[in-house]
C-alpha cells in the first residue's frame, strides 16, 4: 500500500504523499535525504519506487535508453499503474473517516457515564471508617484475657517437666527392668540440666534416686561391654550411652586392651607348644592342637574387630598389638630354628603364622601384618639357612673328631676307615639332606615363601659357599695347620688338650679330596637343577656358588692335610732318629753285637703308618699287585726267605767295594729325584715317608762323629734296613739310594771308615731276622 | 747381574757347613767359610766377590786346627771372627784374628786373640750383636748360655756372666736381637727361649719344638722367624707367643737355616737340606686384615716362594746375607761349594 501511496506523478500528489509518509513511516525525512542524494548520482529506471524520484530525470532516462515502442509499452502499463494507486488511496481515506466518526461517538457516551460517581465513593468512605471503629473495640476489649491464657499455657508446661523430674526414677527403673538403657539415657540427661540448676534443693532426692538408677545402669552397661556374648553393636551401643554418661571410657578401653594382650600372651604359649606336640605325637594330635589354635586365633580377630568397631580411634594401639602377634610367632619359630628344625616343621610352622596373619589382616588391614610378616619371613627364613649349615658343620665335624676318640680301640684301621666313611657320608648326605630340605622350603605354594623364592635360592648359593668355606677353615683348625682368631678360641683349646692326630689329618686329607672329586659336582648338580635362577645378587657379580672355586681350594686344602700328615709322621719318627744318634757317644762306641733295636722302633712306627695310610688311602693304579705280597705289614720280606739270601749274598758282595763304589756312583749318576709331588695313594705317601726318613738319618748321622764301632753299627742297622724296608716303600732304587748315602754320610764322619766283613754282617743280620721271626707269632 | 739366576760359584776343598758375611767390610762384599774335615787340615777361607760380580776370588786362605761347626765375624772389626770347633770328642770356640799384611805371607797364620774355654759341654755356636760395635759376645753350649766381654785391644775375653738353661733343655743355637742388646733367642729341643742378657734369665718361650734355626727380623720389631725340621718355616711377633703370625711351607725336607735380609722388609731366605735355597717374601697380617678379607681373598694370594734355588749337590747348611750388597747371598752346600748369588730379579717391584 505504500508503495501505491508514494506513486504520485504531480506536486499534489507528492505532498499527498509525504503527508502520508509523514504519518505512517517513522523517519521520512531521513529516507528523503539519502534518496536525493542517491538519485541526484545514480539515475536508474528503478528510482521510481523511492521518495527522491524525479519525474524528468526519469524521463529522460527513460528516452535515452528505451526505443519506441518499449516507452509506448511503458505508457500502457504506467497508465495501468496510475489508475490502481488511485483507487486505492480512494479507499484509505474512506477508512480513517470511518475511525474518526466512531471516535467521537466514544467520546460522546462517556460524557454521560461519568455524572454519578461522586456520590458513591463518598458512601463507601462511609462503610469503611465504620468497621474499622468496631475492630478497635474488639481488640480492646479481649486483649487482658489472652495474656491470662498465655500464663497459664507456660505453667503447664513447667509443671509437665517437674512431673517428667519426678517420675524419672522411676521411669529409669523401668527403662532398667526393660534394659531399654538408650531412653533411660535420653531421659536422665534431658534432667541434667534441671539437676543441675536445682539438683542441691528442690529435687534433691529426686536426684539421688535418678544417679542411683543411672549408676545401675552404668554398671550394666560396662558389665554389657565386657561381656563376650553381646553382639558387637550392643556392646559399641554400650560405650557409646557410656561416654553421654561421662563415664571414663578410657578406662574401660585400657583395660580391654589389657584383656585383649593376655589373650595374646595366652596364645603365645599355645603356639609354642605346637611344634613340640607335632614333632612328638600323631596327626591326629597335631591336627586337634592346629585347629584349637586357628579357633582362638580367630576368637582374637573378632575380639580386635569388636575392640576396634567399639573405640573407633584405635587402631594404632590394635596394630600394634596385632604385629605383636607375629612378633611372638617369629620369636618362637628362632627358637626352634636354634634347635635343629626339619624344613617341614618350619614350613607347617609358617604356614600356621600366614594363616593367623591373614586371618588377622582381614579384621585389621591398617597394621599392615602382611609385610611385616614378609620381612620378620624373610629373616626367620634366612636364618634357618644359616643355621642349617652351621650344623651341617657340626655334624661333619663330629664324624671327623671321632677318629680322635675311637682311635684308642682295637681294630683302629678299621675304624679309621669307618671314620672316613661316616665322615664321606655326613658330607655328603648331609648336604644332600640340606639340600632336601630347601627345596621343601621352595616347593611349598605358601604364598609367604613364594615371594621369598629368589631370596633362598640366593641364600641357599651363598649358603654353600660359604659353608664349604667354613668347612675348610674348620679343617684346616682340627689339623692345627691354622690358628684359631677370638671367637672361636675356646673351641680350639679343647681339641689341643689332646693332640692332633695323624690319622685325623690323612682323614681330612682324604675328606678334602672327596669333597673335591664327588660333594661338590653333586651338589652343584642339584643346585642348578633346582636352586637356578635368583638374581636379586645381580648379574655382575655372578652366581653365588662358584664350585670351580670350592673345588680348587679343597684340592689344595687335600695337599696340604697330606703334606701335614706326612710331617707329622716323618716328625714323629725324627723323634726316635734323634734319640738314637744323640744319646751314645758315638767316638767311644763299643763293637757292634747285633741290630740296635731303634730299627725295630723305626719299622714298627713304620708300620703303623703303613696301617694307618692303606686303611684311608686309596691303592696307586700302577701298582695293583703289590697289595697282594706286602699287605700292609713287614712279614711278606720274612716270609720268603730264599729271596732273602739271595738278597744278602748280593748285598755283602756290595759291601766290600760300598764306599768306593758310592762315591764313584755319585759322580756318574744324575742327581736322584728324591723329593717327588706326593699323590693322594698309599704307595706315594708311604714311599715319600720312608724317603724323608732315611734323608734324616743321612742328616743325623752327618752331625755326629764315629769310631769305627760306631760306623759299623750304623753300617750293620742300614743293611738290616735294607731287606726290610724294601717292600714297604714303592721307589725301590731311591730307598737303597738313600741306605747307601746313609753309609756314606757315617763313613765321612768316621775317623777310621773301615766296613764291617760282609760275612759278619749277614750273620747279624740273620741272627735279627731270626730273632723278629721268633716274636712274630707270640707278639 | 750378569748371569741371571745362575750364582757365581767358588769351590772348597772339604765338606763345610759354615759362612758368614763379613759384615765390617764396607770396602768389599766379602764372606768367610770354614771346612768341616775329620781327617784333613780344614781351612779357613776368605772369599771376595769381584767389582764386576762375575768371580768369586779367595783373599786369604788359613788354617784351623780343628774341623769348624761354627763361624761369626764380628760386626765391627773385619779382622776378627769367632769359630766354633770340634774333633772327635774335644770341642772349643775361639776368637781369631787375620794377620795383618797376610797378603805378602806365604803361608799367613791366624792368630787365636782368645778362647772361649769356659765351658764343659759341647759348644754350639757364637754370637756376636749384629747391629754395632757392642764389646760382648755370646757362646751357647748345649746346656748353658755365656755371656764374655771381651776387649779387642788388649786381645782377651772374659766370661762376664753365665746361666744355664737346664740339663732337659738341651740347646742348639740362637740368636741375637738386632734391636735390643739385652735380648736373646734360644733354640732348645722343645722350645724357643727368650732370654734378658742383663738378669741372665729366661723372660719368655715359645713352646714349639724342633726348632733348628732362627732369626730376628732386622726391619721390623719384634718379629722373630722360626726354622723347624718338618713344619717349615714360622714367623712369630714376640708379643703374641701363642701362634705364629704366618707360616711358609718351607722345604721338602728339613729348613735348615733361615736369614732374614737385612735391608728388605720380609725377605727371607731359608735352605734346607732338600739341596735347596728358596726365597720368601712373607709379609705377616697386619692388625685387622683377616676381617676385610673377602671369601675370594684367601684363595688368590700371592705365593710367598719367590725363588727356588735347587742346584745344589748337595744339603745346604750356610747361608749368608751380605749386608754391603744386601740383595746378594752366599749359599754354601755340604760338598764344599760356595754359590753367591743375587736377588734381584726376583725381587718384586715397588
Amino acid at each position: 500500500m505504500e508503495v501505491a501511496n508514494e506513486v504520485a506523478m504531480d506536486d499534489k500528489a507528492k505532498r499527498m504523499r509525504d503527508l502520508l509518509s509523514s504519518f505512517y513511516s517513522p523517519d521520512p525525512n531521513n529516507n528523503n535525504n539519502n534518496s536525493n542524494n542517491v538519485s541526484s548520482r545514480f539515475a536508474t529506471l528503478d528510482t521510481i519506487n523511492t521518495t527522491s524520484f524525479d519525474a524528468d530525470q526519469y524521463m529522460n532516462l527513460l528516452v535515452q535508453k528505451s526505443n519506441l515502442e518499449g516507452l509506448l509499452q511503458r505508457h500502457v502499463e504506467m497508465a495501468a499503474e496510475i489508475k490502481n494507486l488511485d483507487t486505492d488511496l480512494q479507499m484509505l481515506v474512506y477508512e480513517n473517516y470511518n475511525k474518526f466518526v466512531s471516535a467521537t461517538d466514544t467520546i460522546k457516551r462517556m460524557k454521560n457515564n461519568i455524572v454519578g460517581m461522586e456520590t458513591n465513593m463518598e458512601q463507601l468512605l462511609e462503610k469503611i471508617m465504620s468497621v474499622q471503629s468496631k475492630s478497635d473495640g474488639v481488640n480492646t476489649s479481649l486483649f487482658e484475657k489472652r495474656e491470662h491464657i498465655e500464663k497459664l499455657h507456660r505453667t503447664r508446661n513447667l509443671l509437665r517437666k517437674v512431673q517428667f523430674i519426678y517420675d524419672l526414677p522411676a521411669r529409669l527403673a523401668k527403662c532398667i527392668k526393660s534394659e531399654a538403657y538408650a531412653d533411660a539415657v535420653k531421659y536422665y540427661t534431658g534432667a541434667m540440666p534441671i539437676f543441675k540448676a536445682y539438683g542441691d534443693s528442690s529435687f534433691q532426692d529426686c536426684k539421688r534416686a535418678s544417679e542411683e538408677a543411672i549408676a545401675v545402669i552404668t554398671t550394666n552397661l560396662q558389665g554389657k561391654l565386657f561381656s563376650d556374648s553381646e553382639s558387637i553393636q550392643a556392646r559399641a551401643e554400650a560405650v557409646m550411652l557410656l561416654k553421654q554418661l561421662n563415664f571414663p571410657v578410657d578406662n574401660l578401653k585400657a583395660q580391654l586392651f589389657e584383656k585383649l594382650e593376655q589373650f595374646l600372651v595366652d596364645l603365645h604359649l599355645e603356639s609354642k607348644e605346637i611344634p613340640h606336640t607335632s614333632a612328638d605325637q600323631g596327626n591326629l594330635r597335631e591336627s586337634a592342637t592346629s585347629a584349637a589354635h586357628e579357633a582362638s586365633i580367630r576368637e582374637f580377630a573378632e575380639a580386635v574387630r569388636a575392640y576396634r568397631v567399639i573405640f573407633h580411634d584405635s587402631e594404632q594401639q590394635l596394630s600394634r598389638l596385632a604385629q605383636n602377634l607375629p612378633k611372638m610367632h617369629f620369636e618362637a619359630t628362632q627358637q626352634h630354628i636354634k634347635t635343629q628344625l626339619a624344613s617341614c616343621d618350619l614350613v607347617a610352622m609358617l604356614r600356621i603364622i600366614w594363616t593367623d596373619v591373614l586371618l588377622m589382616d582381614e579384621v585389621l588391614p591398617e597394621a599392615g601384618l602382611r609385610d611385616f610378616t614378609m620381612e620378620a619371613a624373610d629373616v626367620a627364613v634366612k636364618q634357618y639357612i644359616a643355621s642349617r649349615f652351621s650344623h651341617l658343620l657340626l655334624d661333619i665335624s663330629g664324624a671327623v673328631v671321632k677318629v680322635g676318640n675311637q682311635m684308642e680301640g682295637v681294630e683302629e684301621e678299621n675304624c679309621l676307615q669307618a671314620t672316613l666313611e661316616a665322615s664321606k657320608k655326613a658330607v655328603l648326605q648331609g648336604s644332600m639332606d640340606v639340600l632336601l630340605d630347601f627345596r621343601q622350603l621352595l616347593d611349598e605354594n605358601l604364598e609367604l615363601l613364594s615371594k621369598l623364592r629368589d631370596l633362598v635360592v640366593d641364600w641357599v648359593q651363598e649358603g654353600f659357599q660359604d659353608f664349604f668355606k667354613k668347612l675348610n677353615d674348620h679343617f684346616l683348625l682340627l689339623s692345627g695347620k691354622k690358628y684359631p682368631s677370638g671367637q672361636d678360641l675356646s673351641f680350639r683349646e679343647g681339641i689341643q688338650g689332646d693332640k692332633i692326630l695323624p690319622a685325623l689329618v690323612l682323614v681330612l686329607a682324604q675328606l678334602s679330596v672327596f669333597v673335591e672329586q664327588n660333594a661338590i659336582p653333586r651338589i652343584t648338580e642339584d643346585i642348578a637343577s633346582f636352586f637356578s635362577g635368583g638374581g636379586s645378587r645381580g648379574y655382575e657379580n655372578g652366581p653365588a656358588f662358584v664350585p670351580a672355586e670350592i673345588c680348587r681350594t679343597f684340592r689344595a686344602a687335600g695337599e696340604k692335610f697330606l703334606q701335614h700328615y706326612i710331617n707329622m709322621r716323618t716328625q714323629k719318627i725324627s723323634v726316635v732318629l734323634n734319640k738314637r744318634f744323640t744319646t751314645p757317644n758315638w767316638v767311644k762306641h763299643k763293637e757292634p753285637r747285633e741290630v740296635h733295636m731303634f730299627v725295630d722302633l723305626l719299622l714298627q712306627e713304620v708300620d703303623s703308618i703303613v696301617k694307618e695310610v692303606e686303611s684311608i688311602l686309596p691303592e696307586g693304579v700302577n701298582r695293583k699287585h703289590r697289595r697282594t705280597d706286602s699287605s700292609g705289614s713287614t712279614t711278606s720280606s720274612r716270609s720268603n726267605p730264599l729271596r732273602d739270601d739271595r738278597m744278602v749274598q748280593s748285598n755283602t758282595q756290595k759291601a766290600r767295594s760300598q764306599l768306593l763304589e758310592s762315591h764313584l756312583a755319585k759322580l756318574f749318576k744324575q742327581k736322584m729325584e728324591i723329593f717327588t709331588k706326593v699323590e693322594h695313594t698309599q704307595e706315594s705317601v708311604i714311599t715319600t715317608i720312608a724317603k724323608l726318613c732315611l734323608k734324616s738319618l743321612q742328616e743325623f748321622a752327618r752331625l755326629q762323629t764315629f769310631n769305627r764301632s760306631g760306623f759299623q753299627q750304623i753300617q750293620l742297622d742300614i743293611h738290616f734296613l735294607k731287606t726290610t724296608l724294601k717292600d714297604t716303600a714303592d721307589d725301590e732304587a731311591a730307598v737303597d739310594f738313600l741306605l747307601d748315602e746313609v753309609i756314606v754320610a757315617a763313613a765321612e764322619r768316621c775317623l777310621d771308615p773301615i766296613p764291617l766283613e760282609p760275612s759278619i754282617l749277614d750273620r747279624l743280620t740273620q741272627a735279627k731276622l731270626a730273632k723278629t721271626r721268633e716274636q712274630g707269632p707270640t707278639s | 747381574m750378569q748371569g741371571g739366576s745362575n750364582g757365581v760359584g767358588y769351590g772348597l776343598k772339604y765338606q763345610a757347613r759354615c759362612i758368614a758375611d763379613v759384615k765390617a767390610d764396607t770396602d768389599h762384599t766379602s764372606f768367610l767359610t770354614g771346612t768341616l774335615s775329620l781327617k784333613e787340615e780344614n781351612e779357613v777361607h776368605l772369599i771376595r766377590l769381584s767389582s764386576t760380580g762375575t768371580e768369586l776370588i779367595c783373599e786369604g786362605l788359613f788354617s784351623h786346627p780343628n774341623e769348624i761347626w761354627d763361624l761369626a765375624s764380628c760386626p765391627f772389626d773385619q779382622r776378627i771372627f769367632s769359630t766354633v770347633f770340634s774333633s772327635g770328642e774335644t770341642y772349643g770356640a775361639a776368637i781369631w784374628q787375620i794377620p795383618e799384611l797376610y797378603g805378602q805371607l806365604n803361608s799367613p797364620q791366624l792368630e787365636r786373640i782368645a778362647s772361649l774355654d769356659a765351658h764343659s759341654s759341647k759348644i754350639k755356636c757364637t754370637l756376636w750383636w749384629p747391629t754395632g760395635r757392642h764389646d760382648m759376645l755370646v757362646s751357647i753350649d748345649e746346656q748353658n748360655l755365656f755371656l764374655w766381654s771381651f776387649d779387642t785391644s788388649k786381645k782377651n775375653a772374659q766370661v762376664q756372666s753365665q746361666e744355664s738353661a737346664g740339663v732337659l733343655h738341651s740347646l742348639s743355637g740362637g740368636a741375637w736381637d738386632p734391636h735390643d742388646y739385652n735380648a736373646l733367642a734360644l733354640t732348645s729341643e722343645s722350645s724357643v727361649q727368650l732370654w734378658d742378657l742383663r738378669t741372665m734369665k729366661k723372660t719368655n718361650s715359645i713352646d714349639h719344638p724342633h726348632v733348628r734355626n732362627l732369626d730376628y727380623n732386622v726391619k721390623r720389631k719384634y718379629m722373630l722367624v722360626t726354622a723347624e725340621d718338618e713344619s717349615g718355616i714360622h714367623i712369630w711377633d714376640l708379643r703374641m707367643l701363642k701362634f705364629p703370625v704366618l707360616d711358609l711351607p718351607g722345604h721338602t725336607h728339613w729348613t735348615w737355616t733361615v736369614k732374614c735380609n737385612p735391608e728388605y722388609e720380609d725377605l727371607i731366605l731359608s735352605a734346607g737340606t732338600d739341596s735347596a735355597v728358596n726365597l720368601w717374601l712373607a709379609s705377616p697380617p697386619s692388625g685387622d686384615k683377616p676381617t676385610t678379607e673377602s671369601f675370594d681373598s684367601p684363595y688368590k694370594p700371592v705365593d710367598p716362594l719367590l725363588n727356588s734355588y735347587s742346584d745344589y749337590e748337595d744339603s745346604v747348611y750356610g747361608l749368608a746375607w751380605s749386608c754391603r750388597e744386601p740383595w746378594i747371598f752366599a749359599s754354601l752346600s755340604y760338598d764344599g761349594r760356595v754359590v753367591v748369588e743375587s736377588t734381584k730379579p726376583h725381587l718384586p717391584r715397588k
